[in-house]
Order: structure tokens, then sequence, then C-alpha cells
């Protein structure tokens, strides 16, 4: 079975409130990870705050916060490879990667997280 | 004292710094312990005197005090365990991770939710060890964890995502993961607390409106959840023989009575002891055996002494700030200490100099500015209600943000959304549209976010975003807002504490906040200072020769520049009074 993993950014509350614009992005993928962990599906969240082991054991993740630093997280890994940096994925695309076909009613659009201040 | 009639396996004494929680908790331990219970004294005051009074080195271990048969301390760093508890998460990668992501971990454990925790982890230990209880009949607390806390460890949510997978999504419950014990213990400790059978709160509060519209907060907060046998305790009331027609003594006298006729009539149900002020700073096991019991009156044993202390003036330090012609001011400081009065004053001064001046204030009942509004030239007014602005936030992101959760997702949102970071946050985004007036004229503000906000918004970047987006296109390019709030010549954060000892233990640790953020305090006031009053009684004479060791550390170890303000024996409402606060013993 496919398994992604999640490196998140060092946010003290996963909801983002602590920032002065709560994330919508990170908000809403909570809520789409919950989605595929109840369809079986194994997804692995690391916080950088919680579990830095995480990132320094794995060489991909350790070599990319070299090269881009804790504002360029979060980063996905798809079976170990990068399928994503920077933002978090709509539901679409993590269907995607999961191979789980969408109802087109559930479907949601694959629009890019908003790190305006003001948007969604 | 009704508080110790009948009492239960654990006593929590809480209450805001300084009222004395630490003191009672000793006094009543020594009571206990010589009417011949076994007693387990646990301190959390990192001014505590425990050791310094039973003469022995206590630390984080069980410590028999040979000075009262059957008395045990121990002593508990919340701040050496939350550093543990980040050493043990950043120790291993540190060399291995850059340093600056390691630096930013360590930031998002610096929180006070990390300490707080930190703390109740080890107070879990002591509530739920069995083998313990068989060996002491009271376990003695001078501080309890907050409604927030205890909430947040009920929450089948938060640890469904966190603790028994031992990984997934942060919550303010998040440095929890990094702890050694189960779901079930924290739900042990959390039920002995709300057992009255088992606990007893003692909820601490001088005779101040502020303090105890606060102690009456954290009761209906605990009430809430289920922890509701509580005791009140008014303590340092000044007692109506020691007046002695001392127009300072008279004033305080009457101050103090009249908060308490006026106390929240929550708080009007609960048994109630009094305990009046002493004048001997509480250290030494006799005076802490007189706290609970003895008379005032024969505890002064020198009359008519008096205190003259030398110590620069408010009008001094307003003298340098009108120098600059503008910039911010933030007043910092504990609850309680008089920043809104004191960022009054000095709005007030600034505008009868002619200097254009915005004060805006989160004055909560508004009663000290509305009379300003209007009547002083150059003088702007504005107010930011703390409880509407945050409710606004709370709103806004439980709408756009908690409408793809599920319930429990939602509950643990919510509950994020009650930490006290949350006001902070939402407090300072309402302030950030006034800042930028600051390149033009004085803008006095009455709060300021704590060192470790800024950082984390500074960290994410959202402070910067927010700020840019307000000021628009009209500035700031090139200085970002932090490097505003760094720089003394644009912004001068001024800390306001009291000259007692733990007052100025939590300035202390508020100034070393601000410094992580690379934000150096440009003074300090010492406000409400008996010493700095004129008065003809013994009992504040004695109050205020034990000021002058505080007054002294300010002025020497902690700040680069300080003001003496004297209490005052009226309220300083209106500019006249205020003004009063500048210029002490010289009225305009």
């Amino acid at each position: 079975m496919k398994k992604i993993e999640v490196f998140d950014p060092a946010l003290c509350c996963s909801t983002g409130v602590c920032g002065v614009d709560a994330d919508q992005a990170l908000i809403s993928f909570a809520a789409d990870v919950e989605w595929a962990r109840q369809q079986g599906f194994l997804i692995e969240r690391f916080n950088l705050a919680q579990q830095p082991m995480a990132f320094a054991e794995n060489q991909i993740v350790k070599a990319y916060l070299e090269f881009a630093g804790q504002d360029g997280l979060p980063l996905l890994l798809l079976d170990g490879d990068i399928v994503l940096a920077g933002q978090y994925p709509s539901r679409a695309e993590l269907a995607h990667w999961l191979d789980i076909t969408l109802p087109d009613t559930t479907a949601k659009p694959a629009k890019s997280c908003c790190s305006g201040s003001t948007c969604c | 004292m009704l508080f110790l009639e009948q009492p239960p396996r654990f006593l929590f004494f809480t209450g805001k710094g300084g009222v004395g929680k630490t003191s009672i908790a000793c006094a009543t331990a020594i009571q206990l312990a010589d009417e011949g219970r076994r007693v387990l004294l646990v301190s959390t005051d990192p001014a505590s005197n425990v050791g310094q009074v039973f003469g022995v080195t206590i630390g984080n271990q069980i410590t028999a005090l040979t000075a009262v048969e059957r008395l045990f301390a121990l002593e508990i760093d919340p701040q050496a365990a939350a550093q543990v508890y980040r050493e043990r998460i950043v120790g291993p990668v540190r060399g291995l991770l850059p340093e600056t992501v390691v630096n930013s971990i360590e930031e998002q454990l610096s929180g006070a939710c990390t300490t707080e925790i930190a703390a109740f982890d080890e107070f879990t230990s002591l509530l739920t060890d069995t083998a313990l209880h068989a060996d002491y009949d009271h376990i003695i607390f001078d501080t309890a964890p907050t409604g927030h806390t205890i909430r947040l460890l009920q929450l089948p949510g938060a640890w469904s995502s966190f603790i028994e997978k031992g990984k997934g999504d942060a919550s303010c419950l998040g440095p929890l993961a990094g702890l050694a014990k189960q779901r079930a213990q924290y739900k042990t400790a959390v039920d002995a607390l709300a057992d009255p059978s088992r606990t007893r709160l003692i909820l601490v509060s001088r005779a101040q409106n502020a303090t105890l519209q606060e102690v009456a907060r954290t009761y209906q907060e605990l009430a809430a959840i289920g922890i509701s046998q509580h005791f009140l305790v008014i303590n340092g009331l000044f007692p109506q023989s020691e007046t002695q027609e001392d127009a300072l003594a008279e004033a305080i006298f009457s101050r103090e009575q009249a908060a308490l006729s006026a106390m929240p009539a929550l708080l009007k149900t609960l048994p109630c002891d009094h305990l009046q002020l002493k004048p001997f700073n509480l250290v030494g096991l006799e005076a802490l055996r007189q706290l609970l019991t003895a008379n005032v009156q024969q505890l002064i044993v020198e009359r008519n002494t008096s205190v003259t202390i030398n110590a620069p003036k408010l009008s001094a330090l307003v003298d340098e700030i009108a120098a600059d012609s503008h910039g911010l001011i933030m007043f910092m400081g504990k609850g309680g200490v008089g920043k809104t009065t004191l960022a009054a004053a000095v709005a007030v001064e600034l505008a009868h100099r002619g200097l254009p001046t915005h004060l805006t204030t989160t004055d909560p009942a508004a009663h000290l500015t509305k009379t300003l509004t209007g009547t002083v030239e150059n003088l702007v007014v504005s107010r930011i209600d703390p409880e509407v602005e945050t409710e606004r936030y709370r709103e806004q992101v439980l709408e756009t943000k908690g409408a793809q959760l599920d319930a429990e997702g939602l509950a643990l949102l919510e509950e994020d959304l009650r930490s006290p970071c949350t006001e902070e946050i939402a407090v300072f985004q309402a302030f950030s549209r006034i800042i930028r007036e600051a390149d033009k004229k004085f803008v006095v503000i009455d709060t300021a976010p704590t060192g470790h906000t800024l950082l984390l918004l500074d960290a994410t970047g959202a402070y910067h975003r927010e700020v840019s987006r307000q000021a628009g296109s009209t500035g700031l390019h090139d200085v970002t807002p932090m490097m505003q709030l760094q720089d003394q010549k644009q912004t001068k954060v001024l800390i306001v504490t009291l000259a007692e000892t733990t007052p100025v233990l939590e300035a202390v640790n508020l100034q070393e906040d601000l410094r992580r953020a690379s934000i150096e305090p440009w003074g300090w006031i010492i406000n409400n200072s008996v010493a700095a009053a004129v008065s003809q009684s013994s009992l504040l004479m004695e109050r205020a020769k034990n000021e002058l060791k505080e007054i002294d550390d300010v002025a020497h170890r902690y700040a680069h520049r300080y003001a003496l303000v004297p209490v005052l024996n009226n309220e300083p409402v209106g500019e006249t009074l205020l003004r009063t606060l500048i210029y002490p013993f010289s009225p305009a």
C-alpha cells in the first residue's frame, strides 16, 4: 500500500491559530488526512517542534531542510519520494496519489493554498 | 480559618503573582503539621523561600524539614521542568539539523503553555501515587493548573490524535507528547482534582477590584469543568486599627473596603477568610506562624519610623521620551500593576507639552480614559476591548477554518482558541492598525505582546504580512515590523512592576522573554510605591522599608533607567490627577 509522510513546520498549534492569519490550507489538510485515514490509507505526520528526529533521520528531508530552511515546509513524501513541497495538497491531489477514486460530488477543485492574509 | 476546617488530602492555592499564595501555603502546612498531621508542601514559586525559611536546601526531591515535625517539602521549578522537556526533544537533533531550524523548534517550546503543562506533569505523579498518599495526610500546592490546561486534558480529540499515537496534529497540548505519562494517569489526576472529598481549591486575592474580578473568572472557569469546591482568602487587608488618622492609610483602608463590598456576587457565596496586612515580609518560621493568627498591632515593633528615598520620578522618563517628538511607547507588565493608569499619565503629559499623542488602551471599564476624550488638547484616545477583539478573532477562525472539522477536531480548535496566546494575538492585531501612526506622533499603548508571541509571529511571517497589508503602500518598505519594535529610537518598551518580590521576579521574566526577541526594554516603572509616598502610618512605613531592597534591585540589576511612582490617596481620574503621577508632591 502506498504511504504518505508529511513533514510539518514547527507550529505550536496544528490549526495555525498562533499565526495572525490561521492557515486555511493547514486546517483543511488536517480534515483531509483524517478522511484518507478512515479509508485505511497510511498517512504519517511529523511536527518539526515535536519530532525533529524524524526530520534528521530522513536523508531527503534533512537535505531539503538544509537547502530550503523551515520556511520551505511542509514537505510531502509518497513512498519516500518528494511529491509536494512548500504547501499542502488538496483532497483531490491526495486522492490521486493514493489512487482513490473521488466521487464527483465530493471532489474539490485543486486550488493552490492561500498564503495571503485575507483570502479564503 | 474556614479554609482549614476539615481539610481534604489535596489543598491547592491559586491566584495571581504577588497575592501571597506561597506564604499562605507554607503557613497552612506548618499549622497542619503542628496539629499532628503528616504534610507534604509542594512549591512551584520561583521566588519561593521555603528552603530558606526552614534552613535546608530542598530542590526537586521530597525533603524532611527538621524545624517542623511531620513536615516535608518539595520544590518544583516549572521552568526547569520545561527546559528538561525541551532538551529531550531538541538535544538529539542539535548539530544534525540547521541551527536556525533548531532555534525555531526551541522557541516553539518556550511558551507559557509548555511551562504549564510541564508543571502539571509533575503534579500528576503527586496526585496519583497511592504509595505517597499512605505517607502523607495532606499534600499542599502553592499553585493550581488553569482551566485551560485541565480542559485540554479532558478533550478526547486531543488524546486520540496526539498522545496515544505519539504523533499527529499539534495543539496547545503539544508539549505533553514529549512527556512520559499515559492518558489514564492524567485522567486519574484530573478526577482527583474534581473530587471535593479529595481536593480543595483556595482562591487567594487582595482587596482590589481588578484582582477580585480575575479571581471570579478563575472560579467560573474551574467550576465549569466540575472543580467547584472553592474557598476564598483575602490577603493583606489594611487593618482599620492602623489608619490612625493618616490620610494615605485611611485612603487605602476605604479603597479596600469598597472593593470588598463591590466583590463579584459569585465570590460572595464562597466561604471567605480575611488576613491582615503584616508589617514584615513573610520570611522565617515565626513570621509564617503569625500569618494566620496574630494581631497586627502587636507585631509592629518600631513606631513612627520614617523612610526616605531619593529615586527618579516619572517626569525624568517623560523628558527623555519627549525629546524624540514621536514614537511608539508600550507598557508591559502583569495584570493589576497599573499599566493603563501609567500609560494615560504619560500620554496626558506628552500632550500637555504640545506633542500630538494617541493613547490607546485595553482598559475594560474605560472609566480612567473616558474623562480624557476630547478634553485634553493634542490627545486622541481610543480603546480596544480585549474580549470583543478575542471573540471576533475566535469567530473568524471558527467560521472560516472550523467548518470542515469533525466534532472532536472542532472541540480541540475551540480550546486552542481559548489559550492566553489567542487573546494576546487578537489584541495585538487590533493594535497593529494604530502602530503605524508612530512615525508622525506619539502612540502610547498600555499593553505589549510577549517576546515569545512576537517571535512566533515573526517566524511565520504572519506579523510582517499583517502589518504590511494594513500599512498598505504608505511606507515600511525597508523596515520590517519586528525591526521597528527592536529599535529603541522608534519603540520604547516600559516594564511596569510593584516593589514586591514576586512582581519584580515576574517582570524580570518578561524582560528576558523580550530579550529573546532582541527587544531591549527601555526602562522600568515601579508603581504604587509606599516608600515614595508621604505617610505617618507605622504599618505603612514598615512596608516601605521592605520595598527598599526591591527598588534597589530594579535600579542596579535590572533596569537601564527607572522611575518610582508613589501610591496615591485617590484613583487618578482626569488630567490633573494623572499628572500628579508624573510630578509627585507638586501637583500642577
